[in-house]
């Protein structure tokens, strides 16, 4: 009755799918029929295309399962039905590398392409490439060689594209028969010459003075195909991307522009746009052929214009200017993807006044275009609003209109990003945004986005000009919304509660009603903010309320340490780094909303590591690392060996770890370490070396050191050697010869440690720098101030500001690291942690006169010794 | 199947299809044997190494026989077991020049002979002693002794010299076969 029910269905559906429940044992319970004698065609034939499509549908097969499916099928040798053998060779492609000993159909498939029946040669050939390993290449070799010159276009077509795919097999087939593709070259056939030229590339691809010779010779001759014209333009744009001189292949893609065939026309103008260092004059050809594009009668030319006038937009919008009539014809185009491209071009070439008419242009379709384009809308409208800032009133508005729309998250999360972005940038616009975000939320549907965006209000919600109106809309969640939801808006309200005192009373009677809550989670949030408010009504209470994101790993591990002591001394939290911010991608245009993983910061790898070598343990047990610098090379990149240094700091010690490559293949090294000669004041505490370091791989050697006692001595150079012994070996085999080797030693660069290595900035848009520099003052921490001009290579705040940064490890708090643009003095304000977790705050007040940056810098730190070496290194 | 076809079945004179399966060791001459079956205009003209295995098909005396052509080749013998299942006879080749090899064929021998898909069943064999026309090859009495074929006890097993190259001696042997086949299969239906 069901099965009845079903049917009816699927008729109305019309017709349905006669596949649609198939089940995998069944099917190759039925393929033991491929083993009756004679053999069915019809039958079979449709028992493999059942077999087909549910590999097709992604059913795996296990080994034993495939292997007997495909035995079976090669009893379907003997019938003589094309339909049918066919069939079978599409089952090989499939099974060929799921099944063993696929090689029993070699001779069964060379039999078929050397035959006589055109239909079978093509097909058997790509099936033949595809159950050929390296041993039996030899036995098919002749027959792809003669296959490659046939005389049929579609065998020839097969062989030189199964030769492609044999070079995965044997790296050198295609130079072995470079000689028939050569020849296949001047076939008439558009395709086999396309072919027969990507075979010749493949052969040549390791030798570029070889493709240069192919490309120039067949520039002058130009191929008949078009596909292969496009395939000689990539070639010739990679050949340019490599090489320094190229007026004469620039000529040839240039020519191009003039083929009679528009895809290689279109090929040659993508190719100069997109050449790496083309300028205005090179792309005005090719932009000028996309204009004629632009009005062809062909919809797939038009979208591949006006795409590519997108991209070029970005680079060159002064180029694309000229186009901006053509383009003003596509708005209305009925294809909506050009229409939207063709909006989003002139987004970025027009004046700020035909801003107004596009959006009302765009707002016309906006429902009608896929997810896909909307995006694309928003990214422009994103550029738009850093380049026309006065414009974020129209274009907000605009965005709240699309919010409100249908629309799958990643569309809606462009559209809050671009939101937030014009927030950041533009302080305008912030009160507008929140407001259009809080309507946003009222009707959300997706949870990871209203969590968001109350994380963001709980942030930026307080110093608004008026914190009281969010609160009813923060509120509105904890009433209306999921308990991932209600636990995020409850942190939004303590933080309004926090920052501004009058709201305090209002908000805490929010938090008692929301500890009724139903979750847990919401409710003991709840508990904690109510108590935490309760308490004590001050500024310094912020950091409590949203606490800096910590580094999960280290915490549990300096937790666990400070359990172990007698646990006289409070609990030093300033010691744990703070967790990785996964850093949004900084280009516009490639926005991707994917969700990463959270995942451990660099450090947390590296204590990882470290850990686990037993010297090692002992030491770093007790220790938190506080900084792992960049990756230092010792060596250049060219030499006998190489050596890369990473300096691990911890508070008492630092661990240098050496990674070292040895690129001499007759030679092994044995024991290598890396002396260093200590500089005054530091002691080695340990030593770590690699006992056995062969030919091309990594082997890594560890050593520790132990800090002056004076902060200031710390601060040094230290002369590094490469010591091992070397023993000579085969190069081949990697076994060292018998005899005893000789110590040798080798000359590295000199070692740096820097200020900047041994403090941790610590950046967090939460604290309250002013409040933490009144509460330094008070808490005694000595403060040291002197003023300085900057050396003649600073030119500009900026780069006065990134220098600094860059030499004292500091990071910018309050966002004072971006400067208004024309400013002539600007406040920068640092704050990181010197080791052993000192607190270091300053304040760097900058003026800019003459291209001359001066600075009057301030340092406030509990370690008077730290606050000078600061200063002093700064001199 | 059609009245026509009933009718030519019950007369005996609808052709019978078979299939046989070709072994032996590498460069015994089996594709070359095969070959030899086929008609005149079928046949091709130089043998090369077979890889897996080849179908053929070719009909003698109103059987239409599809054979099995497979590789000799040690690495691919083993392959030889999958198409063990469903053949109706099996022609096995041996060079009958290659004496230093004899111990390899009957290894290979014995090990088809043990196999579950053919120990239990009356399948008939036909041996070719093929390169009779070498100057050294072992005679049929030298090889039935050497391989020990009297001990084939419940299968219908012929041994012939051949020259697969002239043909000689291989319809006399292709002949017993068939009549073979008919008597244990088609008669018995």
């Amino acid at each position: 009755m069901n099965a009845f029910k079903r049917d009816k269905k699927e008729e109305e559906d019309g017709g349905g799918n006669p596949f649609q429940n198939l089940e995998k044992t069944t099917v190759l319970q039925e393929a033991r029929t491929f083993n009756d004698t004679p053999v069915n065609p019809r039958k079979c034939a449709h028992i493999l295309t059942k077999i087909l499509y549910l590999l097709n549908q992604g059913e795996q097969l296990g080994t034993m399962e495939a292997t007997e499916a495909f035995f079976a099928m090669t009893k379907l040798f003997q019938s003589r039905d094309v339909v049918l053998r066919r069939l079978v060779y599409l089952g090989i492609k499939e099974l060929s590398s799921l099944a063993e000993d696929v090689i029993i159909v070699t001779s069964s498939l060379t039999k078929d392409m050397t035959g006589k029946e055109d239909l079978y040669r093509a097909a058997a050939i790509r099936a033949l490439c595809t159950i050929t390993d390296g041993g039996m290449l030899a036995a098919i070799e002749r027959y792809m060689k003669q296959a490659i010159v046939d005389r049929s276009p579609a065998v020839s077509s097969a062989a030189l594209v199964s030769s492609l795919h044999l070079t995965n097999v044997s790296g050198d087939v295609a130079r072995r028969w470079a000689n028939e593709a050569q020849e296949a070259l001047n076939s008439n056939n558009v395709m086999v010459q396309y072919h027969a030229l990507g075979v010749l590339y493949q052969a040549r691809k390791a030798d570029k003075h070889a493709v240069i010779k192919l490309v120039a010779k067949l520039m002058r001759t130009s191929p008949k195909s078009p596909y292969a014209a496009c395939m000689l333009i990539r070639m010739a744009c990679k050949l340019l991307d490599e090489v320094d001189k190229g007026e004469e292949l620039l000529g040839f893609i240039e020519s191009c522009l003039r083929h009679k065939s528009e895809m290689v026309v279109y090929e040659a103008a993508h190719a100069l746009i997109n050449l790496g260092r083309s300028c205005t004059k090179e792309i005005t050809p090719a932009i000028s052929v996309l204009q004629l594009f632009c009005g062809s009668q062909k919809p797939a030319l038009r979208f591949a214009a006006v795409r590519t006038l997108n991209k070029v937009a970005m680079s060159h919008p002064t180029a694309v200017t000229a186009c901006n009539l053509d383009l003003e014809n596509l708005i209305t185009d009925s294809n909506r993807s050009i229409a939207t491209l063709a909006i989003t071009t002139l987004l970025k070439t027009g004046a700020e006044s035909s801003v107004d008419r596009l959006m009302k242009q765009i707002a016309t379709f906006v429902s009608e275009i896929s997810d896909e384009f909307k995006v694309v809308v928003v990214q422009a409208i994103r550029a738009l609003c850093q380049k026309y800032p006065r414009k974020h009133a129209v274009l907000m508005n605009f965005l709240s209109a699309m919010l409100r729309d249908e629309g799958g998250l990643e569309y809606k999360a462009a559209i809050a990003d671009t939101i937030i972005a014009v927030m950041e940038v533009n302080a305008e616009a912030k009160e507008a945004g929140l407001a259009h975000l809080c309507e946003f939320i009222e009707d959300c549907e997706h949870n990871s986005l209203a969590v968001r965006i109350l994380h963001l209000l709980g942030q930026e919600g307080p110093t608004s000009k008026q914190p009281s109106r969010y609160i009813r809309f923060i509120y509105n969640r904890v009433i209306l919304e999921s308990a991932s939801v209600r636990a995020a808006a409850v942190t939004a309200l303590a933080r309004f509660a926090a920052a501004c005192p009058p709201l305090l009373p209002n908000v805490l009677v929010l938090l008692s009603r929301c500890q009724l809550d139903s979750d847990d989670e919401v409710r003991d949030r709840a508990a904690y903010y109510c108590a935490i408010l309760q308490q004590q009504n001050e500024p310094t209470i912020l950091p409590l309320v949203q606490p800096p994101l910590l580094s999960v790993p280290s915490l549990e591990r300096a937790l666990r340490n400070y359990m172990q002591t007698p646990m006289d001394e409070p609990f030093d939290i300033s010691q744990i780094p703070p967790a990785q911010t996964v850093e949004e991608p900084t280009q516009v245009e490639v926005h991707t909303t994917v969700k990463q993983q959270p995942r451990l910061t660099r450090e947390e790898s590296f204590m990882e590591k470290l850990s686990q070598i037993p010297h090692l343990t002992m030491i770093i047990r007790d220790s938190s690392l506080l900084k792992s610098s960049p990756v230092f090379e010792l060596t250049e990149s060219e030499t006998e060996y190489n050596v890369k240094c990473i300096k691990h700091m911890f508070t008492e010690f630092l661990i240098l770890q050496f990674d070292c490559v040895n690129t001499l293949s007759d030679q092994l090294l044995e024991d290598v370490r890396v002396a260093v000669e200590p500089p005054e004041g530091y002691t080695i505490l340990c030593e770590v070396p690699c006992p056995r370091l062969p030919y091309n791989e990594l082997g890594t050697t560890y050593t520790v050191l132990r800090y002056p006692e004076d902060v200031h001595a710390s601060v040094a150079t230290i002369p590094t050697t490469l010591r091992f012994m070397a023993r000579d070996c085969d190069p081949a085999t990697g076994v060292p010869d018998a005899d005893q080797g000789y110590n040798d030693e080798y000359m590295l660069e000199d070692l740096e440690i820097t200020l900047a290595d041994q403090v941790r900035g610590i950046g967090n848009r939460g604290v309250d720098f002013n409040a933490a520099w009144e509460a330094a003052g008070a808490k005694g921490f000595s403060k040291l101030e002197e003023t300085f001009a900057l050396g003649s290579s600073v030119t500009s705040l900026e780069g006065a500001i990134q220098s600094l940064t860059g030499f004292l490890g500091l990071d910018a708090a309050e966002r004072t690291n971006r400067v208004q643009s024309g400013a002539a003095a600007h406040n920068l304000l640092l704050s990181g942690i010197f080791r052993g977790g000192k607190e270091v705050l300053a304040r760097a007040r900058l003026a800019l006169s003459d291209n001359q940056v001066t600075m009057q810098l301030t340092v406030l730190c509990q370690d008077p010794d730290v606050a000078e070496l600061i200063i002093s290194s700064v001199g | 199947m059609g009245l026509f076809d009933r009718l030519a079945n019950l007369l005996g004179l609808k052709k019978k299809e078979v299939n046989v399966l070709v072994v032996g060791l590498n460069n015994s001459g089996k594709s070359t044997v095969i070959n030899n079956f086929k008609r005149e205009d079928d046949r091709c003209i130089d043998i090369v190494p077979t890889v897996g295995y080849n179908v053929e098909k070719f009909s003698f005396k109103n059987v239409n026989f599809t054979a099995f052509d497979m590789s000799g080749h040690d690495r691919h013998r083993p392959l030889w077991e999958h198409y063990y299942k469903d053949c109706h006879g099996i022609i096995f080749i041996i060079d009958s020049s290659d004496k230093l090899r004899l111990v390899v064929v009957k290894e290979e021998l014995d090990m088809l002979l043990q196999h579950p898909d053919i120990a239990g069943r009356k399948i008939p064999i036909l041996f070719l002693a093929n390169k009779m026309d070498l100057p050294d090859s072992l005679t049929t009495v030298k090889l039935v002794a050497g391989l020990g074929l009297d001990r084939i006890q419940n299968k219908p097993w012929h041994i012939r010299a051949t020259n697969a190259i002239t043909g000689e001696g291989l319809q006399l042997g292709i002949e017993w076969l068939t009549d073979q086949i008919r008597d244990i299969y088609i008669n018995k239906r």
